[in-house]
C-alpha cells in the first residue's frame, strides 16, 4: 500500500461525478451547457476555466481513469492503459509508430514533462501564411505566463542524468549550443518513469491540476466513453452521441452511440488524430476540403551510442537537455530543421526499437546499461514538401492516418542521424547505431559517415516514432484555409469550438505541451466570457 | 483450411505456432540456452503475447490475426517468408533467414509482417522481471 496521497482517490471519495468503467453506467440522457471531448491538454484547461465561470461541464474520455495509485513504472501495464492503441498506433503504412495518451489527462499523464512556448518563428510564419495575425508572442505571452505559473512550469535545477547530459557534452565539443528544458513538476523524485504515469503526483499533467479543479466545481467526467459522432443541424451541433467502451476500445455492452449529451455549446478536444476523426464520422461541413489534412508529427529518428561507462537511460528526469542548433541556423521554410534531445529508456520500448534479431540482436540489448539515445524531431509542414499527413476513418470509424515520408524529410532524417552520431562520437561512445534496418554499430566517426552515404532512406527501412500529433483541424483566418477561425470555433457549425494540438496550421517545433496550454487558455476564456459573461483565469 | 491467428484477441492454435517458432529464431541469443528453461520461456513469451494481443484495438487484432493465419499455413509461409520447412521442423538459422528476406524484401507487406513480429515478441518478452536481468535493468525504483 502506498504511502502516497492519491488525489483523484481522494476526489472520489469527496463525490465527484465520474462514470463510465467501474464508475458506474453511462446515464441514456445528460443534458449541460458545455461538452468536452478529450480530457487532454486542450480539454483540462478548458474543462478548469469553464466550470470556474460557473457553466456546468461535461467531460468525454475514451480512456479510463487511473491515478498514482496504478501507476507502478511498469511498461507491460502502462502502454495498454495509459496510450492509445496500447503504445502502438501506427501510420498506414507502418512507417510511424505514435505515441499518445488515452487516459483521463490524455497525454499529459504520460508525457516527458519538456515545456517549451510556441517559437516565435513558427508563430510569424502563422501570421504571414494563415492569416493568424493575433498569433504573435507578445500576444501569447501573459497567457503562456498564466499556464507556466498554474503548472508550475520552471527550470529543472538537478543536474540532467547520464543520457541527457552525453548531449551536452557531445555538443559543446562540437561548439554545437544547448540549453536546459524547462518541466511542469513540482517535488519531483527524479526516478525518470513519466512515460508510465508519475507515481508521486509530481508532474502537474491535467489529471492532478485542472481536472480535479472542475471536478469540484460540479464537472461530470464519464470515462471508458467514446464520442462516435456530433448530430448536426443548421449549422449546429445539436447532440453528441457516445459509446461505452472496453479497455481495448471496442463497444462494451449497449449499442453505440446510447448516450446522447445536449449541450449548449460543444469543446472538441480529443487530440489530433481523433478530433478530425471524430468530425469526419460526424460528416462535418468541409467545404474546401481541409479536415483531415495537414497532419504533423515531428517525425523522430534516433541514433542509439554505447559508452565506456554505465548511462542507465531509465534513471532521472527523462528530458532535461535539447538543442535548437539544427532548427536556428536555417530558414525556417527551407530544408526541414531538427530538435535533438534525449529520451528515457525502458527495457519494452527498447527491446521492439533495436533492430535485427539473434545474437547480434542480444548483444546490443545487453548492452542496455550502457546505452546512449538521442532523437532528431523535424519540424514538418513549414515547405510545400512537407504537407503532413491525412486522417481518415477506416470502416468501423476508427482514425487512420496517411503520412508521405517524402523525400524532402528524408533528407533531414539522413542529416538528423549524422549530426547525431557524430555528437555521439564527441561524447566518447564506443560504438553508434542510426536505428534502421540495413545498418550495423559503427566504431569511428569516418566510419559511420561513409556508412550513412549509402544507406537507402526509405520508409520501414529507416525507423520513425513520433510523440507529437498536431494538425488536421487547422484554425486560419480564412475559412478556405483552415477549419477553425482564430478564436477555435469551428468555421461552419457555430456552437463547436475545437480546443487542441489540432488547430495547429504547421508542426510547432517543440514538444506541443505547453503551446496546447497557452493558446487553449486564450481561447477558453475568451468561450467563457462568450458564455456566461464572466472574466476567469487560471488560478 | 485458414485457422484464425487470434482467438477472442489470443494466439489461437495456429498463431501459437508461429509465435513460438518465430520467438525462438528472433530471442535466439536471449532464450535460455537449457532446453527445459528454454521451453519455459518460450511459454512465458506466449502468455505475454497473449496480453499484448488482447489489448489491442479490434482493426489491430483482426489484422494480426490475419497475418499470424497466413503464416501458419503452406503457401502464406512459402509466399510471405519464404520459409520451406513446417515451422516446427525448421531449425533457427532456416527461419531467421525467412525473417531477413521479409525484413529486407521490396514487398511492404512483407517488411510490415516482420516488424509485427519483432516488435510484439521483443516487447511481450522482456516486458516481464525475469528477464530484465539479462538486460542489466534492475527495475524501477521502489518507492
Amino acid at each position: 500500500m502506498s504511502l502516497l496521497q492519491d488525489p483523484i482517490l481522494d476526489g472520489l471519495r469527496r463525490g465527484w461525478k465520474v462514470r463510465g468503467g467501474a464508475h458506474g453506467p453511462l446515464p441514456a440522457d445528460i443534458t449541460c451547457d458545455v461538452a468536452i471531448v478529450g480530457s487532454g491538454a486542450g480539454a483540462g484547461i478548458t474543462a478548469e476555466l469553464l466550470a470556474r465561470a460557473g457553466l456546468q461541464v461535461v467531460i468525454v474520455e475514451e480512456g479510463p481513469l487511473k491515478s498514482s495509485t496504478d501507476f507502478n513504472q511498469r511498461e507491460a501495464e502502462a502502454y495498454p492503459s495509459l496510450y492509445q492503441e496500447s503504445a502502438a498506433r501506427k501510420t498506414e503504412d507502418k512507417a510511424i509508430t505514435i505515441l499518445q495518451g488515452r487516459c483521463v489527462g490524455g497525454s499529459t499523464t504520460v508525457n516527458w514533462t519538456s515545456s517549451f512556448r510556441t517559437p516565435d518563428s513558427t508563430l510569424r510564419y502563422w501570421q504571414a501564411h494563415f492569416g493568424l495575425d493575433g498569433y504573435s508572442t507578445p500576444a501569447l505571452a501573459p497567457y503562456f505566463s498564466q499556464a507556466e505559473t498554474r503548472l508550475n512550469i520552471g527550470p529543472w535545477l538537478t543536474p540532467p542524468n547520464e543520457n541527457n547530459d552525453l548531449l551536452r557534452r557531445g555538443a559543446q565539443k562540437l561548439g554545437i549550443p544547448a540549453e536546459s528544458i524547462r518541466r511542469n513538476v513540482k517535488g519531483c523524485w527524479n526516478l525518470g518513469s513519466c512515460g508510465m504515469g508519475c507515481p508521486t503526483n509530481a508532474k502537474q499533467s491535467m489529471l492532478v491540476t485542472t481536472l480535479p479543479a472542475a471536478l469540484d466545481r460540479g464537472a461530470v467526467l464519464l470515462v471508458e466513453t467514446r464520442a462516435e459522432r456530433f448530430e448536426l443541424a443548421q449549422g449546429r451541433v445539436t447532440a453528441l452521441r457516445c459509446s461505452a467502451v472496453k479497455p481495448n476500445g471496442a463497444l462494451a455492452s449497449g449499442a453505440e452511440g446510447a448516450t446522447k449529451i445536449v449541450a449548449k455549446h460543444y469543446v472538441l478536444a480529443a487530440g489530433a488524430i481523433n478530433s478530425p476523426a471524430l468530425l469526419l464520422r460526424s460528416q462535418a461541413p468541409d467545404p474546401h476540403g481541409r479536415l483531415g489534412l495537414r497532419t504533423f508529427l515531428h517525425p523522430v529518428v534516433m541514433s542509439a551510442a554505447v559508452m565506456d561507462h554505465e548511462v542507465q537511460g531509465w534513471q532521472g528526469a527523462p528530458q532535461s537537455i535539447y538543442s535548437d542548433h539544427f532548427l536556428q541556423t536555417q530558414p525556417i521554410d527551407g530544408a526541414i530543421g531538427f530538435k535533438l534531445e534525449a529520451p528515457p529508456l525502458h527495457p519494452v520500448i527498447f527491446a521492439s526499437t533495436v533492430p535485427g534479431y539473434g545474437e547480434q540482436q542480444a548483444a546490443l540489448l545487453r548492452q542496455f546499461p550502457q546505452t546512449q539515445v538521442l532523437l532528431a524531431l523535424l519540424r514538418d509542414g513549414f515547405h510545400e514538401q512537407s504537407p503532413g499527413g491525412k486522417v481518415g476513418i477506416r470502416s468501423d470509424g476508427s482514425p487512420t492516418l496517411e503520412y508521405p515520408l517524402t523525400d524532402f524529410v528524408m533528407d533531414g532524417a539522413r542529416r538528423a542521424l549524422l549530426t547525431m552520431m557524430e555528437i555521439q562520437f564527441a561524447a566518447g561512445a564506443r560504438q553508434v547505431l542510426p536505428v534502421h534496418e540495413l545498418a550495423s554499430p559503427y566504431t569511428t566517426w569516418a566510419q559511420a559517415r561513409s556508412a550513412m552515404k549509402t544507406l537507402p532512406m526509405k520508409p520501414l527501412l529507416t525507423k520513425f516514432v513520433s510523440a507529437h500529433v498536431m494538425g488536421g483541424c487547422a484554425m486560419a483566418g480564412s475559412e478556405r484555409l483552415g477549419v477553425a477561425r482564430p478564436d477555435g470555433v469551428h468555421w461552419q457549425i457555430g456552437n463547436l469550438s475545437i480546443h487542441d494540438g489540432s488547430l495547429f496550421p504547421t508542426s510547432i517545433g517543440a514538444n506541443p505541451q505547453l503551446s496546447v496550454y497557452g493558446m487553449v487558455n486564450r481561447l477558453a476564456q475568451g468561450l467563457a466570457k462568450g458564455l456566461s459573461g464572466r472574466d476567469v483565469v487560471l488560478a | 483450411m485458414l485457422q484464425p491467428g487470434l482467438v477472442d484477441g489470443k494466439l489461437g492454435s495456429a498463431g501459437r505456432v508461429v509465435v513460438t517458432h518465430v520467438g525462438r529464431a528472433l530471442l535466439d541469443g536471449s532464450l535460455p540456452a537449457d532446453p527445459a528453461s528454454r521451453l519455459a520461456a518460450l511459454q512465458g513469451l506466449l502468455e505475454r503475447v497473449d496480453a499484448l494481443t488482447a489489448a489491442l484495438p479490434p482493426h489491430a487484432q483482426a489484422e494480426l490475426s490475419q497475418l499470424l493465419a497466413l503464416l501458419a499455413t503452406l503457401p502464406g509461409r512459402r509466399a510471405l517468408a519464404g520459409l520451406g520447412p513446417d515451422w516446427a521442423d525448421a531449425g533457427v538459422p532456416d527461419i531467421q533467414q525467412a525473417l531477413q528476406s521479409m525484413r529486407t524484401s521490396g514487398l511492404s507487406l512483407c517488411q510490415q509482417a516482420y516488424q509485427a513480429l519483432h516488435d510484439i515478441v521483443g516487447a511481450a518478452y522482456f516486458s516481464d522481471a525475469q528477464t530484465w536481468g539479462q538486460l542489466g535493468y534492475p527495475g524501477p525504483t521502489p518507492l
